[in-house]
């Protein structure tokens, strides 16, 4: 592949905010480019990142519980090109929480949502193969990354055994 | 062959392997000698390594982030220091730095000795299992001297590294270099002008550049199609020391598909990696500066975090592995915490490279991209 000229994670911010006005980019330190999409524009988003960076390399998608049935969806990529790594991030509400998918633009993303949606519950529209890939057929449908699953602590009880010590449980821990 | 077998599908589970045997099983659908669909599963050794981060205070989790690759324990576990690192605001000692890239680089070499016995031993070559494994030991007597453990050896730690050098460390690791450098390029030599290797890998699970960005592959998978991608060069840590010398990214360009890697090419790359790694071990050994091996303010300021998001990354062996971090307020524990593993996507792409294939060939595409199960099963 040929090196093609960088583009600067700020000029690309401007880029994706005058075709979609809605979406709100800031560019960070560490070569970050952080941008806050609307669930209805990720696809657009995403596809612009296809065509406009040569080198687009998909890291990674995940959920977020931030409780209260919100969520938040990071999808990020990186460009060698352009040393920058773009940070999409979706707000998502409800007890079912949906966006598209974009696993046909970058295949390599495929596993990642099904993963997202099997931890999270957060569903992929149109994804092509929507199955439980980590987690045992009886956790389907509980998504043990959400703060409102119940940890081992209660399977415990259920098994009649002495749980262990609580452990500290401010920042991630539920109870 | 008779029409009749080429009108029925068989299907074949190829696993569950042995837990020691990576674990792993795909669903292969064949028609005659050639698979025309393959389905990788995940999940037989999920250990909800996200979930336990939750439970496990900044200092803890290093420990639970080794444990996904013990092959390459010394990089696993890089990602959360550095993103504890970050949120925490740590300085790291210059000691630390150089120390801490010296034992990632040495991991590096014994992860891919690892894999070459294995990948020889998928293949058939039995001997070829034993020999590299033979050399591997003399890391794992190094890694055992300076952490008293051989493969979990919980080295890098917010603010530095628990354990110093000493001169018996830097011996064991000098007879292991010493002995990897005597016997590398023999076997290498021996393993790849054999004509049957060249048989068995040529053109064996090619893709394009393109396809491999696509899929998500990083590290030696991608390298081995031309492009330097390597974090090491084009993000550099600022806890780490490789801008600290000159050294060259490793890339393999095939004459005969430049642009294209396929199972030989990635071969090739994983043996220029080895020298790579070595040599940057060898120049950063007399750099290592005297002081302090960790910031000694680093432990009371990694009990409770504030509140913040950061992303540590580093090039694995396999590829980019990576860990974002997301922390409240006078936080003992992460509120949530995502790895990603390289072999997640590399295991992934089995499904768009093995079709086409011939049954024998799947395993050597297998190979060829160096999955190890721990980095999708977290």
């Amino acid at each position: 592949m040929s090196e093609d000229t960088p583009i600067s994670g700020a000029t690309f911010g401007r880029q994706i905010v005058n075709k979609f006005p809605d979406v709100e980019c800031t560019p960070k330190e560490d070569g970050i480019l952080e941008c806050i999409v609307p669930a209805d524009k990720i696809r657009d988003v995403v596809g612009m990142i296809d065509e406009e960076i040569a080198d687009a390399f998909p890291e990674s998608v995940f959920g977020v519980d931030l409780q209260e049935d919100k969520f938040e969806v990071i999808y990020i990529f990186w460009s060698r090109t352009n040393r920058t790594q773009y940070h999409l991030r979706v707000s998502l509400e409800g007890s079912n929480p949906e966006v598209d998918t974009i696993s046909d633009i970058f295949p390599g993303m495929e596993w990642h949502e099904r993963e997202t949606w099997e931890m999270f519950g957060i569903n992929f529209k149109d994804h092509p193969d929507l199955r439980l890939l980590l987690l045992p057929e009886e956790l389907e449908g509980k998504y043990p990354l959400r703060k409102s699953f119940v940890t081992d602590r209660s399977r415990l009880k259920e098994a009649d055994r002495t749980p262990p010590k609580p452990k500290p449980t401010e920042g991630g821990a539920s109870e | 062959m008779s029409p009749d077998i080429l009108d029925e599908t068989t299907e074949i589970w190829f696993g569950p392997q042995h837990v020691s045997a990576h674990g792993w099983a795909a669903k292969l659908t064949l028609v005659g000698d050639f698979v025309v669909e393959c389905d990788p599963n995940a999940g037989y050794f999920h250990r909800s390594a996200e979930k336990c981060l939750e439970f496990r205070n900044f200092r803890q989790g290093a420990l639970i982030m080794e444990r996904l690759c013990m092959l390459e324990a010394f990089l696993a576990e890089y990602p959360y220091v550095q993103a504890v690192e970050k949120i925490a605001g740590l300085e790291v000692p210059e000691r630390a730095k150089v120390m801490r890239t010296i034992m990632m680089e040495a991991s590096r070499i014994h992860s891919l000795q690892f894999w070459w016995g294995q990948f020889s031993a998928e293949l058939g070559l039995f001997a070829m299992l034993l020999w590299p494994w033979v050399d591997r030991e003399f890391f794992l007597d190094a890694f055992e001297e300076l952490s008293g453990s051989r493969h979990a050896v919980s080295y890098s730690t917010p603010g530095g590294v628990k354990y110093d050098f000493n001169d018996k460390v830097l011996e064991k690791l000098d007879i292991a270099i010493a002995r990897f450098e005597d016997r590398m390029p023999v076997m290498r030599d021996m393993l790849m002008g054999s004509p049957t290797f060249r048989a068995r890998t040529e053109g064996i699970g090619q893709y394009t550049l393109k396809q491999g960005l696509k899929f998500g592959l990083s590290g030696p998978p991608i390298k081995a199609c031309g492009l330097p991608m390597d974090l090491r060069k084009d993000a550099p840590d600022p806890n780490l020391a490789y801008d600290m010398i000159d050294w060259e990214v490793p890339v393999t360009e095939s004459e005969e598909h430049p642009g294209e890697s396929d199972a030989y090419d990635r071969m090739v790359q994983r043996f220029r990696e080895m020298e790579t790694s070595v040599e940057i071990i060898r120049k950063l050994l007399p750099l290592v500066p005297e002081g302090p091996i960790v910031d000694p303010k680093a432990r009371g300021k990694s009990n409770r975090l504030p509140e913040g998001e950061a992303y540590g990354r580093v090039e694995g062996t396999r590829g980019i592995s990576t860990l974002w971090l997301k922390t409240t307020e006078k936080a003992q524990t992460p509120y949530r915490a995502k790895i990603r593993g390289p072999c997640f996507n590399s295991y992934y792409s089995l499904k768009h490279l093995v079709p086409g294939a011939k049954f024998a060939d799947f395993i050597v595409v297998f190979g060829s991209l160096d999955p190890y199960p721990g980095w999708w099963d977290r």
